[in-house]
């Protein structure tokens, strides 16, 4: 039996209702290996970002489940919800969305203090900005340092707590050529190093090379599902 | 070497043991509202302004009221007063102030006798004759150490020989101002109804702060108005002043006991309740203005609201993200009351100093309520805890809708709209 971390099955979600009825995903399956490093692609109102949002538990789909990491996640209330995504997802937003409040080191380590669990926290979080190259800018406010190492930063915050999935829509939208192509780079080092997988919605497939999985979304379902073997 | 410099700035600045201690809503919370300036001074402002409103009025008008009350024990009624139920004490006044003495409380009494006379006096001009003026007859001696009195005669002295008076200001006034060692003539009615004329020697004037003393009256040696009355050895009241006013109910209580109210018919009252026509109507006043301060901390409540709501909104897109990362509706719930817990307790801290110093500026200045009564300022620290708690509750209070509706914010929109 494959080790699947994402399973999305038969996933429907609906706005408005009779006749102002609109079908923003229809029937969607596809399911997700650990490890693997996989696209949505899919042009401007697609679809995609919806898609992600129901894996990511942001939204509930209409019909059809999401099952992560073997739990199936439509009977899970708020507060689960909220844990749920907390210890089994990461999360990267197309602008880097950390707390401008916090310096650099409090951004990663917050999943962790929302978790409660906070041994190591410190210097896991210290060792992941090392990683990524952002050992010397730990104490800067989020507000301080460029967009390319504030993506960096989002990257290290999802990894944080070492989720099942990491999730990604559109995380080199608002970068340039230069820091888009490092960070594509980073997310594929650690999809390789930590074997962690990684689910990114762009527009952009060919900016990714090479990669284990492509789904592309047209109107709200997936019109091709490409594997490793087709890709290269 | 600029990161050693920029780790240690950091350090010092939010990474001390109280930072690491706290929850981490608790630390989202204060740096979301210390990072705002503008919002943190505004709101904890609004609540110190209100503490201050409290803690002003308390300061004019619990001054003044205390201001009544000590010039009603120090010149009318002492902390205690006695008299009988009907008419004239009997006892020996000799005998009563003795004994009153020996109670450790008391650090003196009084006899006193109240009358009225008639004079020929000219008031705005126009001459009236049988002009009725009250007329209080006092110990030279007991009378000192029981009354300030004595401290208001500004010209002359305090009664000391038999035919001699002190007349009140007002008194003296509508006379046409006589002067001392002038004499007056007093007609009095004795206990028989019979008209007694008496020439008295002025010696001095009495004049009080806002004309709460005997202004209005003539005071007189205690001796000669009971022989004008014909009235030997009675008396009409005692003023009891103690060394702790808090004991009042105590020398009354030990007083009805000795002298039962059955057998001698005497009445005693506090200072409470022999001024509690002169302070209900203050006491009305207080109550009023009171809530005024309390409609002017419900107006910093509502301040407080207005920049918490502009707080959730100016952080919408944190919320959703936090939410987006696991953070629960509690946790965004608390994040706001600590923020409100921040500017509650700036704002009391600041609404303390702010009214403690002004507190300390009526204490020091010596304030007097239009321009003459001085206020009797303390420092009422039960009041301004209360006040503080108060103000610091409301702030939290205050805080509860505007997280609420933080709570409420769906992480996609939030993070959209923010």
């Amino acid at each position: 039996m494959a080790d699947y971390v994402l399973e999305v099955k038969n996933v429907d979600k609906v706005y408005g209702q009779d006749e102002t009825e609109v079908y923003a995903l229809r029937n969607l399956s596809f399911s997700v290996k650990r490890g693997e490093f996989m696209l949505i692609v899919g042009s401007s109102g697609s679809g995609k970002s919806t898609l992600l949002n129901m894996i990511g538990l942001l939204d509930r789909p209409t019909r059809g489940k999401v099952i992560i990491d073997g739990v199936d996640t439509s009977a899970l209330n708020d507060n689960q919800l909220s844990s749920f995504r907390n210890s089994k997802l990461g999360f990267i937003f197309q602008s880097s969305n950390l707390l401008s409040d916090l310096t650099v080191l409090e951004n990663v380590t917050l999943p962790r203090k929302i978790q409660g669990s906070m041994q190591n926290a410190e210097e896991e979080s210290k060792s992941l900005l090392q990683t990524v190259g952002l050992g010397n800018q730990m104490y800067k406010f989020g507000n301080q340092i460029s967009g390319g190492q504030a993506q960096r930063v989002a990257i290290t915050r999802a990894l944080v707590n070492k989720p099942a999935v990491v999730l990604a829509d559109e995380p080199t939208g608002n970068l340039d050529s230069v820091s888009a192509a490092t960070t594509i780079q980073l997310l594929k080092s650690l999809n390789r190093k930590l074997y962690q997988t990684f689910i990114i919605v762009t527009h952009d497939r060919h900016q990714f090379g090479e990669v284990d999985k492509v789904v592309t979304i047209k109107d709200g379902r997936i019109v091709k599902e490409e594997m490793e073997a087709s890709l290269t | 070497m600029s990161d050693i410099v920029l780790n240690l700035s950091y350090n010092i600045k939010y990474q001390t043991n109280y930072d690491r201690l706290l929850d981490y809503r608790a630390q989202i919370g204060i740096r979301f509202i210390t990072r705002r300036k503008g919002s943190l001074i505004a709101a904890s402002l609004a609540v110190a302004i209100a503490i201050l409103v409290v803690q002003v009025n308390s300061v004019i008008f619990q001054g003044l009221y205390d201001a009544i009350v000590r010039d009603q024990v120090n010149y009318r009624f002492g902390h205690v007063y006695i008299t009988r139920q009907e008419n004239f004490i009997t006892k020996s006044d000799f005998m009563l102030v003795n004994w009153l003495q020996r109670i450790p409380y008391v650090e003196a009494a009084a006899p006193r006798v109240d009358t009225s006379a008639s004079i020929n006096a000219t008031v705005n001009g126009k001459l009236i004759r049988d002009y009725a003026v009250p007329v209080i007859g006092v110990d030279p001696v007991l009378d000192k150490r029981a009354s300030t009195m004595y401290q208001t005669v500004g010209n002359g002295e305090y009664v000391s020989f038999r035919n001699s008076v002190v007349l009140g200001a007002l008194v003296d006034r509508d006379l046409g101002s006589p002067q001392v060692g002038d004499t007056i003539k007093l007609k009095f009615k004795d206990q028989h109804g019979n008209d007694i004329l008496r020439r008295l020697t002025i010696v001095g004037i009495t004049s009080t702060a806002g004309s709460v003393g005997l202004d209005n009256s003539i005071i007189m040696n205690i001796d000669t108005l009971r022989e004008i009355l014909d009235r030997p050895h009675q008396t009409q009241s005692i003023l009891v002043k103690l060394n702790d006013a808090t004991k009042d109910k105590d020398v009354k209580d030990l007083f009805l006991s000795a002298f039962p109210s059955n057998a001698d018919k005497f009445k005693v009252e506090t200072i409470e309740e022999s001024a509690e026509t002169t302070l209900r109507g203050f006491r009305s006043g207080i109550a009023l203005i009171n809530l005024v301060g309390y409609f002017g901390m419900m107006s910093s409540a509502f301040a407080v609201v207005t920049i918490q709501m502009m707080q959730v909104t100016s952080k919408t897109r944190d919320i959703g993200v936090m939410r987006a990362i696991g953070a629960k509706r509690k946790d965004v719930l608390l994040i706001f009351i600590f923020q409100g817990m921040v500017i509650g307790a700036i704002g009391a801290g600041l609404g303390t100093v702010m009214g403690v110093t002004y507190t300390v500026y009526a204490k020091e200045t010596h304030m007097t309520f239009g321009g003459s009564l001085p206020l009797e300022v303390k420092y009422n620290w039960p009041s301004i805890i209360q006040t503080d708690i108060m103000a610091f509750a409301l702030a939290i209070i205050a805080s509860i809708y505007p997280a609420y509706k933080a709570t409420r914010l769906e992480p996609v929109e939030a993070m959209r709209v923010g």
